[in-house]
């Protein structure tokens, strides 16, 4: 009797068509889309090589040092690579930034003078490189002049010395930023803790089913010589299937397909999509079992609630998380989609688990929680009215 | 009348998602809408540093805090680990310096003491990673050759104080076009999200079959009837639009009053009326009210982030661009992104935003024959 | 006989009407009773009551001679029930939904087989084994409903208006397949406000108003009950009030009535009434067309205990 009806649970579920988008092709869609955007995102915030134009007057043709310094910058077998510059006229110079060929343009007449279109990081690295070259020049001189003041008066000395000195001087920085900083991934973190949660829906269709107030099956069913008991929860194990089989497509086209990263840690990374789901399961019984409306309302009950609980970890703004975690960081300590979101942050992003296991275990919390209320209502076997 | 009657109590039922895309557009807006000063100028662009230092505030150490104070934001946050970390994941901050213990005195020593940092690798970083190398280059120089604190802390910073003349060829107002584009391409889900969901829940409750045969049946001539629908729609489509610009005009303020500011309002309504098409259309191909809101969001959704509307167009990969093509979102966002480096207003420079708009009204036509020949293919099968 | 139902002062309260009050009756084997009563008088309300879906406020209800609880399961093996509404999946085809709902009471597949083949035979539906439920027709998908409850043979069948909105030949099909039931040897409840039905169908009758029995008996008992014997309805064009009056006088008349050119008559006892009639016509050369003799029905039972029609 328990296959029996779970045989048919699952019939049912994976014949709604409706439900099945829901839960199947929704997310698949939106996570496509997701990636389309945010593909070249990062990417496009690295600092490119930027274009700029330099005048061609005598006084820079005549500057050998200068021009040495911008063939090193704009020289393409350099790693540090910083320009792509264009030697030209002024009116050509002006011409090219006019029509955003270039970030700026530089002359140089008894310094430097840069002309720019706007403000913007391009054009401040412009300024930068610039500057920096005049203060090179301005601490050799002062290197020289205390040279001078101490009694040396080699010049070749002084120069090969200085010229050493800078060689050496290296600042010693050594970068410990974690390598997993890709934020987007954040999006498609929201993205899976929407499939969880929109997969309420699939354990609330399957409960409405069994019980004998909410729907005309489940009032068949309850006439019908089965403890209750063993209804719901063969019903509840046949959504729960169907609901991991949605997390798992999920899943294997975000990171086969969509090249998601979730970090290394397999078992964590699919302990997190069970227990996800379950909470998913237990908003669906939840809503199911206590409110007593038709199902169209059920279903917009946990959309709404997903996609509150989605907009908050960050799906439509990922800055949206962090700013609910550092001011209200008690909203995201309830709110599952957070939970699940924060799960795989921290899996992708901190090497300790601690974080990790504090979302899983509230997430069990709020199964239980949501799970234990919806039994005393559950519990019911005789309604006052149907 | 009566047809617009119902019209607007159906409408009325379905308040809520309009609300709610509203709410989207003036949140998002308005998160772009930090108020900037016209900008004649020019500004440095700085980057976001948080300085964690462990070693006394004095001295060569304080002057470093000082120069990365001048050229940066400095952002505060609050002092554990866990708390740094997510600032740097989530883009709070660029770039964070660790000042080890003892680096006075180190320094000092010609030890050349590691300085750990932590970076987000995007231009903001490199911008300040360039100047943290730049500072601590300077300052070793000077150490090697000067024995006194004070000198080698006046010298770095005479260094250092150095600036570069720099000149700002173009006097628009940036800031606010951007604001105002950034507004206006975000207008392209909101309006085409509003418009996909309220038309295609009405239609489908007048085309519900019932429903329908009891306005066929009465006195009301169908064509009457329908040109009553269509109108009421339309007038919906153009408040919900007035209604969009005069929010435009609240947030954005003096440059909507500018040539500027008329293309853009030009091109949206465009844009609106050719939405109102799409939706007829999605009205005409889906009678299935469930299915509706799926298809709300994979519609606005997707041709917002396709077309440009929450992601700026550059930053988009070719490939996607190019798809994007097939969208009259694109010839929209195309538009407003145009509008934001026009200087000046001549036949040269408008040429190509009348493109963008005839494409917009070549799309429109298409939609509407399009539904013209679905509609009379339904007739016939019922 | 056996009792199969015995419902004893049986009282279901909601927060301020009283949907079944005092309620009492026996069911025996073998029988089809008839519940008959307009909407809202308590027929639905009691057979969940005995389903044991509901609370009920007061009472007591033996089904087999046991107590009926929500674990009976026992019990429940033995009962097939069709709801009002339609109860079905639409993602499931007309055999998946028998069996299926056949299945939570047989395990064993090979009988559950035969029990479905017979259900569909029983219905009619041979030819729409593999339709969904969507592509059937209302009468078609009433038919189903009925096949998914009682698939599994029960002995006790609860039809709770199975043929509400359906089509006259869906109807008959219906009507047909509940005889053969009972032919089979089912004790059949059957709920209605189609009197019609209920005078062809059922053994004894129950009829029920706001709650309360108002009646019981076969058919012929219960038209006992009516005041009325008779009623003879003619189409006359002109009809003086003199005439109306004098016809209101003949002895059997109950009362005679004349609007839009029908002249009706109720009679409280039944012989000979059209003989007299027609001769008092042919005397005052009054001229008629058609001329209808009607038997009382249970709706002019009804009619003459409440005071209202059976039907809104």
């Amino acid at each position: 009797m328990f296959f029996h009806n779970f045989k048919y649970s699952l019939k049912t579920l994976f014949k709604n068509r409706m439900l099945i988008f829901w839960t199947f092709a929704f997310p698949i869609i939106l996570g496509t889309l997701f990636n389309m955007a945010f593909k070249d995102i990062e990417s496009s915030e690295q600092l490119d090589i930027i274009d700029i134009a330099i005048v061609e007057n005598e006084q820079f043709n005549n500057n050998e040092m200068y021009k040495e310094i911008f063939n090193n910058l704009s020289d393409k077998n350099n790693e540090d690579r910083l320009f792509n510059i264009n030697y030209t006229t002024k009116e050509e110079a002006s011409k090219l930034l006019e029509d955003e060929k270039v970030s700026g343009y530089l002359v140089y007449e008894d310094g430097f003078k840069i002309f720019v279109k706007t403000s913007g990081i391009n054009e401040t690295i412009l300024k930068t490189v610039t500057e920096e070259i005049k203060q090179n020049e301005i601490m050799m001189n002062s290197l020289t002049e205390i040279e001078i003041k101490n009694g040396n008066y080699n010049y070749e000395a002084i120069s090969n010395d200085i010229m050493a000195i800078i060689e050496n001087s290296e600042a010693n920085i050594e970068d410990i930023s974690s390598s997993n900083l890709s934020y987007t991934m954040i999006e498609f973190y929201t993205l899976i803790a929407m499939t969880c949660l929109y997969g309420g829906i699939l354990g609330m269709v399957a409960l409405n089913g069994c019980l004998a107030n909410m729907t005309n099956n489940g009032k068949r069913v309850s006439v019908a010589p089965i403890k209750k008991s063993k209804l719901i929860i063969s019903s509840l194990l046949a959504s729960y299937i169907v609901q991991v089989i949605g997390i798992a497509l999920l899943f294997l086209y975000t990171t086969f397909v969509l090249k998601v990263d979730y970090g290394n840690n397999l078992p964590l990374i699919i302990l997190l999509a069970l227990v996800g789901t379950l909470a998913g399961l237990a908003l669906g019984v939840f809503v199911s079992a206590m409110f007593k409306t038709n199902e169209n309302t059920k279903t917009g009950i946990i959309i709404s609630v997903t996609m509150l609980g989605c907009f908050l970890s960050g799906m439509m703004g990922i800055t949206m998380k962090y700013i609910v975690d550092k001011n209200v960081p008690i909203i995201n300590k309830l709110n599952p989609a957070s939970m699940i979101t924060d799960g795989f942050y921290s899996l992708y992003y901190y090497d300790t688990e601690t974080r990790y296991f504090f979302n899983i275990i509230s997430l069990i919390i709020f199964a239980f929680i949501l799970i234990s209320i919806s039994i005393f209502s559950l519990r019911r076997q005789k309604y006052d009215s149907i | 009348m009566i047809v617009f009657k119902t019209f607007l109590k159906v409408l009325k039922s379905c308040k809520t998602p309009i609300i709610m895309y509203t709410v989207f557009l003036v949140v998002f807006g308005g998160l772009n809408m930090q108020t900037s000063d016209t900008a004649t100028s020019f500004e440095s662009t700085k980057p976001d540093i948080l300085i964690i230092n462990n070693d006394e505030d004095k001295g060569i150490t304080k002057n470093l805090i000082d120069y990365i104070k001048d050229n940066s934001n400095i952002i505060d946050i609050k002092d554990t680990e866990e708390a740094i970390n997510d600032a740097l994941f989530y883009r709070d901050v660029n770039y964070i310096i660790y000042i080890p213990d003892n680096y006075r005195e180190d320094f000092l020593n010609n030890k050349n003491p590691k300085i750990e940092i932590k970076s987000t690798g995007d231009y903001n970083a490199s911008l300040a990673h360039m100047m943290l190398e730049k500072y601590v280059k300077v300052a070793n120089t000077y150490n090697a050759k000067l024995d006194n604190e004070e000198e080698i802390i006046s010298n770095i910073n005479k260094t250092l104080s150095v600036k570069t003349e720099i000149e700002l060829t173009s006097n628009l107002d940036t800031n606010n076009l951007a604001r105002a584009t950034f507004y206006y391409n975000f207008m392209n889900y909101s309006l085409l999200a509003g418009l996909v969901y309220v038309i295609c829940l009405i239609l489908s409750s007048f085309n519900e079959i019932k429903v329908k045969k009891r306005t066929i049946i009465s006195s009301m001539k169908t064509s009457t009837h329908n040109k009553n629908l269509l109108l009421s729609n339309g007038l919906f489509a153009i408040i919900l639009w007035i209604f969009y610009v005069v929010l435009g005009f609240i947030l954005l303020g003096d440059i909507m009053f500018t040539t500027h500011g008329i293309i853009y309002i030009i091109n949206s309504f465009i844009f609106m009326i050719c939405s109102l098409t799409i939706a007829f259309l999605i009205a005409t191909l889906v009678n299935n009210k469930n299915a509706i809101n799926g298809i709300v969001n994979v519609v606005a959704l997707g041709t917002s982030f396709l077309c440009g509307a929450f992601v700026p167009m550059e930053w988009l990969p070719s490939s996607v661009i190019n798809i994007a093509h097939v969208l009259p979102s694109y010839w929209y966002i195309k538009t407003n992104e145009l509008l934001k480096t026009i200087e000046v207003f001549n036949f040269e420079t408008l040429k190509p935003i009348f493109i963008n708009m005839i494409v917009i009204l070549l799309f429109t036509i298409l939609f509407i024959v399009i539904t013209n020949i679905v509609s009379k293919k339904k007739r016939k099968i019922n | 006989m056996n009792k199969v139902i015995d419902v004893k002062k049986l009282t279901k309260e909601y927060k301020n009407l009283k949907a079944v009050d005092n309620l009492s009756f026996e069911v025996y084997e073998g029988e089809i009773l008839g519940l008959l009563g307009p909407n809202g008088s308590g027929k639905s309300t009691t057979i969940n009551c005995i389903l044991s879906l509901l609370n009920f406020s007061k009472g007591s209800i033996k089904i087999f001679g046991s107590e009926m609880t929500p674990d009976s399961y026992e019990l429940k093996k033995e009962i097939g029930v069709v709801f009002q509404d339609v109860a079905l999946f639409e993602e499931l085809t007309v055999y998946d939904n028998i069996d299926y709902f056949c299945g939570l009471y047989i395990n064993d597949k090979k009988v559950r087989k035969l029990y479905i083949e017979d259900a569909i035979k029983l219905v009619g539906l041979e030819d729409f084994k593999t339709f969904y439920p969507k592509q059937l027709s209302g009468g078609l998908l009433r038919r189903l409903n009925i096949a998914c409850g009682i698939a599994h043979k029960p002995k006790l069948i609860f039809l709770d208006e199975p043929t509400v909105a359906v089509d006259p030949q869906s109807r008959n099909n219906i009507l047909d397949g509940i005889k053969i039931l009972r032919e089979q040897g089912a004790t059949i409840i059957y709920t209605t406000h189609y009197m019609e039905e209920v005078e062809i169908l059922c053994d004894r009758v129950i009829i029920l108003d706001k709650g309360r029995i108002i009646a019981s008996g076969t058919c012929d008992e219960l038209k006992a009950l009516s005041d009325i014997e008779e009623k003879i309805s003619l189409e006359i064009n002109k009809l003086d009030d003199k005439h109306l009056e004098e016809i209101n006088k003949f002895k059997t008349v109950d009362v005679a009535t004349y609007s839009n050119n029908t002249l009706l008559i109720t009679y409280k006892k039944g012989k000979n009434n059209l003989l007299e009639l027609m001769e008092y016509l042919k005397k005052e050369r009054i001229k008629y067309n058609n001329i209808f003799v009607e038997r009382p029905t249970l709706n002019d039972v009804f009619l003459s205990l409440t005071g209202k029609e059976l039907r809104d």
